[in-house]
């Protein structure tokens, strides 16, 4: 037999080069951008390794629009390469090249070396990507982990910040925790179903009748906590604030934005693909999660004072209205979620634009008194800001109104109208704070000159900020650039930033773009929402 | 001509001007803005002398699908329910706008900017044929107003104009989602597909004969959407914002805000609630009565105490509102035609007066209070006069159109419910005892301490007396309204009266865009004088 | 079911009782005698002169891991190498894959200066 063997010829397995090329394309930027950042000289390593970070990503938005409207199954069944993957990987890609232009400046980069940093954000990407195509237990977890390691790592890159090493620190343990639990019930639903491939997983309980099997149960329920961790839905929530806030702000960005789309990409895949016939028993919980979240995310959010803290409430609220299109598991409810996320990004990017841009220009740090008087002192800031607030909040005009349009609709349409009333309810309880943010913009009047300019006349926030001190921490950091007049907050002195002033703009206008014009956006989510085929 | 060009008017007209160079050191964005809704409002006047009072079911559609997976159309249309209330929208925006170029404003591009935008969206609402369409612009004409407010706003702003901006939207959110459940149930319920469109609810489901939603749905959607209206009104329990609000918006948006917005409100029942909910509607008449009986008694108890002239203002439109809905909920064709005739009149009072108020501020070292007023009609009598004939049109004096419009109302609601029409002649005695006080210790009795009677200059009354002759012209020929009007008020009260008195079905045809309309339940037609009407 | 783990239990409770058997013999047996070299952690040799408090420096645990790291990943290489012709032109590519990506790893280990000993 062993002859045979030896003598028989044995191929090398079929391989998609297409369906992976996003993912190649990332891990492949990864290793030469990490390669870059060895470079001898300070700016070489800056320039050439964000600007091969942005090429990166350029190339796997490229490949993923070059495979759209594919259907196919690529790595042995591991990965599921369509238009729901590849959509969400359109808005994990765009979120990736938006963080690399909010880090260009950014001092985390700098005191993490650039090749790191652009390395790490390339392989957390690369990681959703595979998080959002797998069709497998195990390509879920391996998915979760490699978007995971690395975000620990960068939450913590401010090395001379400890807010930033003790979000990365405060990440680590709660995300070990959550992929813990969520290891444990995929474990359940192996031993419950006997397979890790999502079909059969699919078959085996409808065929079994296993929708009420305990073991399946149990499984299910952990595998919603551990997922409920990563994409923050209350009350697995708590580190969400702290992290957020803790992290350095681009960073904050790349998680809000990009770990949410992943984390709720694969809900969709999950709990629409693999446990879709067990959706009498898992949607209720789900609901009353999504509900928890709306209720938690925006009561939390009331009383904020430091920008990042309320968005990262906001960012808990906002998952749970997107729960609300995986819970109806339909194809509107997939399509008002892949909807949302797009919108979810473009509102995102704007306001974390602006609170990068205030961070290095005041001093403040992201205290709401940052962007006070940013209306008069800053149009082209505010404009941003301004309709990020307001398309969060649900206006008109905005694609945040047209998002909440189809989750609402979605909601109602799946027998869920409860659900839609309360994401109505959430969004007018998050009225209060994000009005607060616009009117501290337009009706406020701005820091006075010499605020922005020498010492911060705000004592006790300045005091209380991490930004409070920079210049001791500046002059011990290679990048940090040098004290200038050696006054309180210099060091985080910036001025013209055209790349986040330009970001922020562009997603400002997108957001207008698509509330007026939603129908490039919607095809996108319809395409995402009908490949899953099981739904109806 | 398409309705899209006279809803973005104005707003492109504003924008362009806030893109538009500076001449000298103040731009012209004011005059742009105008520029944009006196062209509106030229657009309107011939679409009024063009309309046809024969003709029922909507004009000039514009119907484009919007979001193609929800089956919401940017649907436009306008018939004789909401044309002179786009022409309201257009005389009051023109004048309040012109008159707000009197002033020099911090930011001017802005406010301009605004204020285009604020008209845009009020018409917008008003023409919208599609009910997420409408909601939208609903929403959308209030956020000018919350940056008017709070950037240019009196003390205060920013805790008033968060308090009107979470007031009225947590209404309109509740709208929001008692519409999206309106089309999700009348496609779940008829079988056909997800659309959004006035027409499509009403034809496809057979809403009027109930077949659509049933009763029970009927009852929450109507509560939320008449929450929403009513608080835009602002109706009694739920006028907390107005006090604040009224207070510190600038007079310009305030006279548009008051003018108008408030009327996008009781608009919004006639064109949505009543046909889309009849049993509902009838339903919950009785309470919609008080509702409407507590605002006209409390607005006008409060409209006499008070002694700052906006805040009169503000709760003499609580009482005139309640007046309205009472027309409106009295179901009755006199009732609703009299309800769409004095939201014309009372939009148009209403700027008058708010220009009127900034003019006594200027006269009494800025202040809009009574006590700081008094004999301003010393050397201003062209400023008096004007007054007096705005104040007598408020009080509905009998000659003027706001007689015919109460009238109207008063008598429908006899018809429906006596009780309430006799308690809600004492609103009609109220408005006349708060109007002539502010009238006379405003302009009369002892000159104020530190007031100043002046007459009124030639830039201000140009604002101020156009608006004072469409007063006068609509109060000698108030048929203008009623006769293009007529029709469809009546269709749009129709399904609610089929269901409250269903003898009259045969008689009253349930109400359809494409069914023409040979019913003539009113009398009131060609030879209807301003005196009265009568079967 | 359950029966198939019979012997399973009789083996443990075998090794449990035979091993406290033992135990306890020599404790009873067996002679006692108390010497200060009886305590030390080996009988023989010399003395350690190691304190309790020694930490070991960053850079073992540095370079330790990283040898595992790279001896670990080596090994993946000697069965493809076995197999080589079978697979053919492919097993070539992959393994020239592999090993490039362990010189970029290796060369960034280096760069970075983890395997200078501090």
């Amino acid at each position: 037999m062993s002859v045979a063997l030896a003598a028989a010829r044995l191929h090398g397995p079929h391989i998609d080069w297409g369906g992976l090329s996003p993912i190649l394309a990332l891990l492949g930027g990864a290793v030469v951008v990490l390669l870059v950042g060895l470079a001898p000289r300070r700016e070489v390593r800056r320039l050439v390794a964000s600007g091969l970070a942005l090429v990166a990503f350029a190339a796997a938005l490229g490949c993923t629009i070059w495979q759209w409207d594919a259907s196919k199954s690529i790595v042995s069944g591991a990965l599921r390469v369509d238009d729901l993957a590849l959509a969400v990987n359109l808005i994990l890609v765009s979120a990736g090249a938006a963080t690399v232009l909010l880090s260009w400046r950014a001092r985390a980069s700098g005191e993490a070396g650039h090749g790191e940093f652009y390395a790490l954000v390339l392989t957390s990407t690369a990681g959703m990507s595979v998080l959002v195509a797998a069709q497998n237990t195990v390509s879920l977890f391996l998915g979760i982990e490699l978007l995971s390691i690395p975000l620990y790592v960068l939450c913590a890159t401010e090395l001379h910040r400890s807010p930033s090493l003790e979000s990365g620190l405060k990440y680590l343990v709660i995300g070990s925790v959550g992929s813990a639990t969520l290891l444990y019930g995929l474990a359940m639903i192996y031993g419950a179903t006997g397979s890790t491939d999502f079909d059969a997983i699919a078959s085996a309980i409808a065929s079994g009748g296993l929708a009420s099997d305990p073991l399946l149960l149990t499984g299910i329920a952990l595998v919603v906590v551990g997922l409920a961790f990563k994409s923050s839905v209350a009350p697995f929530h708590q580190w969400t604030p702290d992290v957020y806030e803790g992290a350095p702000t681009p960073i904050t960005t790349f998680m809000a934005v990009a770990t949410k789309a992943a984390a709720l990409g694969i809900f969709l895949r999950f709990f629409d693909v693999a446990l879709v016939s067990a959706q009498v028993s898992w949607a209720p919980a789900l609901a009353a999660l999504a509900t928890i979240s709306i209720v938690v995310g925006n009561v939390g959010a009331l009383g904020q004072s430091s920008l990042k803290r309320l968005l990262a409430y906001s960012a808990v609220a906002q998952a749970g209205y997107l729960l609300a299109g995986v819970v109806v598991s339909t194809r509107a409810g997939a399509r008002a979620t892949v909807f949302y996320l797009a919108v979810y990004l473009l509102m995102n990017l704007a306001a974390f634009a602006v609170v990068v841009a205030r961070e290095r220009e005041t001093g403040l740090g992201d205290d709401i008194a940052a962007v006070e008087g940013l209306g008069a002192s800053r149009p082209w800031l505010a404009w941003p800001m301004t309709i990020a607030m307001l398309s969060l909040a649900g206006i008109p005009a905005t694609a945040g109104f047209v998002g909440k349009l189809f989750l609402i609709q979605a909601s109602a349409d799946g027998g869920y109208t409860w659900l839609g009333v309360v994401i109505v309810v959430g969004s007018m309880v998050s009225l209060a704070y994000y009005l607060r943010v616009v009117a501290a913009m337009w009706m406020r009047p701005g820091p006075s000159l010499g605020a922005t300019e020498a010492a911060s006349p705000y004592p006790a926030i300045a005091g209380g900020s991490p930004e409070a001190d920079p210049d001791a921490i500046g002059t011990s950091t290679p990048a940090a650039p040098p004290a200038g007049d050696g006054g309180p907050g210099a060091g985080a002195r910036e001025g013209f930033q055209p790349e986040v002033v330009g970001l922020a703009l562009a997603a400002g206008a997108a957001t207008v773009f698509f509330g007026i014009v939603p129908s490039p956006l919607v095809d996108l989510a319809r395409a995402a929402g009908n490949s899953l085929l099981g739904l109806f | 001509m398409p309705l899209s060009i006279l809803i973005w008017l104005p707003a492109a007209a504003a924008l362009l001007g806030a893109l538009a160079p500076r001449r000298g050191s103040y731009p012209l964005t004011g005059w742009f803005a105008f520029a944009g809704s006196v062209g509106a409002l030229g657009i309107t006047i011939g679409e009024i002398a063009g309309f046809d009072p024969g003709h029922s079911g909507l004009t000039h559609v514009t119907d484009q699908l919007w979001i193609a997976g929800l089956g919401i159309h940017y649907k436009l249309g306008l018939d004789g329910l909401n044309l002179f209330l786009v022409a309201l929208t257009a005389v009051v925006s023109a004048l309040a706008i012109g008159a707000a170029n009197r002033r020099r404003w911090e930011r001017p591009r802005l406010f301009f900017l605004y204020l285009g935008l604020a008209e845009s969206a009020v018409l917008g609402a008003l023409m919208a044929q599609d009910l997420i369409l409408f909601v939208a612009f609903f929403d959308l004409m209030l956020i000018p107003f919350y940056f008017l407010t709070g950037q240019w706003g009196e003390e205060n702003r920013v805790a008033a104009t968060t308090k009107l901006v979470i007031y009225t939207l947590v209404g309109s959110l509740l709208m929001l989602a008692a519409a999206i459940a309106t089309g999700v149930l009348v496609s779940t319920n008829t079988a056909h597909p997800l659309s959004f469109a006035l027409s499509d609810l009403q034809n496809a489901g057979g809403i009027g004969a109930g077949a659509g939603l049933s009763a029970g749905s009927q009852e929450w959607i109507f509560l939320l959407f008449a929450a929403a209206f009513l608080v835009k009104m602002p109706a009694f329990p739920l006028h907390g914002w107005m006090p604040d609000g009224y207070r510190a918006m600038p007079l310009e948006a305030l006279a548009i805000f008051s003018g108008v917005l408030s009327k996008v409100g009781a608009y919004g029942f006639l064109r949505i609630v009543l046909p889309l909910f009849p049993q509902a509607s009838v339903h919950f008449q009785t309470l919609m009565l008080v509702i409407a009986l507590a605002s006209i008694l409390y607005g006008s108890v409060m409209a006499f105490t008070q002694t700052n002239t906006r805040l009169i203002l503000g709760y003499s439109s609580v009482a005139q509102l309640g007046f309205i809905t009472l027309g409106i909920f009295a179901l009755q064709p006199q009732g609703a035609q009299g309800a769409v005739l004095q939201m014309v009149n009372h939009g148009l009072v209403t700027l008058a007066l708010f220009l009127i108020v900034g003019l006594l501020a200027a006269r009494a070292a800025g202040s809009v209070d009574l006590r700081d007023m008094g004999g301003l009609a010393l050397r201003a009598p062209v400023l008096s006069a004007i007054f007096l004939i705005v104040a007598l049109a408020t009080l509905a004096m009998p000659g003027s159109s706001n007689f015919v419009g109460e009238f109207l109302i008063l008598l429908g609601v006899f018809r429906s419910k006596l009780a309430i029409a006799i308690v809600a002649f004492t609103g009609v005695v109220l408005a006349s005892v708060y109007m002539l006080r502010t009238l006379i210790r405003a302009m009369h009795n002892r000159l104020g301490t530190r007031a100043e009677s002046r007459e009124i200059a030639l830039a201000d009354a140009l604002a101020l007396v156009p608006s004072t002759l469409v007063i006068l012209g609509l109060s000698f020929y108030p048929q203008l309204v009623l006769h293009r009007s007529e029709r469809s008020t009546a269709a749009a009260i129709a399904a609610a009266r089929a269901t409250a008195q269903p003898s009259q079905t045969a008689r009253a045809p349930l109400a359809g865009a494409s069914a023409p309309q040979p019913a003539r339940t009113s009398t009131l037609g060609a030879g209807a004088t301003h005196s009265g009407a009568t079967r | 079911m359950l029966r198939s783990y019979l012997p399973a239990l009789v083996f443990l409770l075998l090794g449990g009782v035979v091993g406290l058997a033992f135990a306890l013999l020599n404790h009873r047996l067996g002679p006692h005698r108390r010497v200060a070299h009886k305590q030390d952690p080996y009988e023989c040799g010399l003395p350690s002169e190691v304190r309790r408090g020694f930490r070991f420096g960053i850079s073992f645990y540095l370079v330790a891991m990283l040898f595992i790291l790279f001896d670990i990943e080596v090994i993946f290489l000697y069965p493809v190498a076995v197999r080589v012709r079978a697979f053919g032109a492919f097993a070539l590519y992959e393994t020239i894959v592999f090993i490039v990506l362990l010189a970029v790893a290796f060369v960034y280990v280096w760069r970075r200066g983890a395997l200078e000993w501090r």
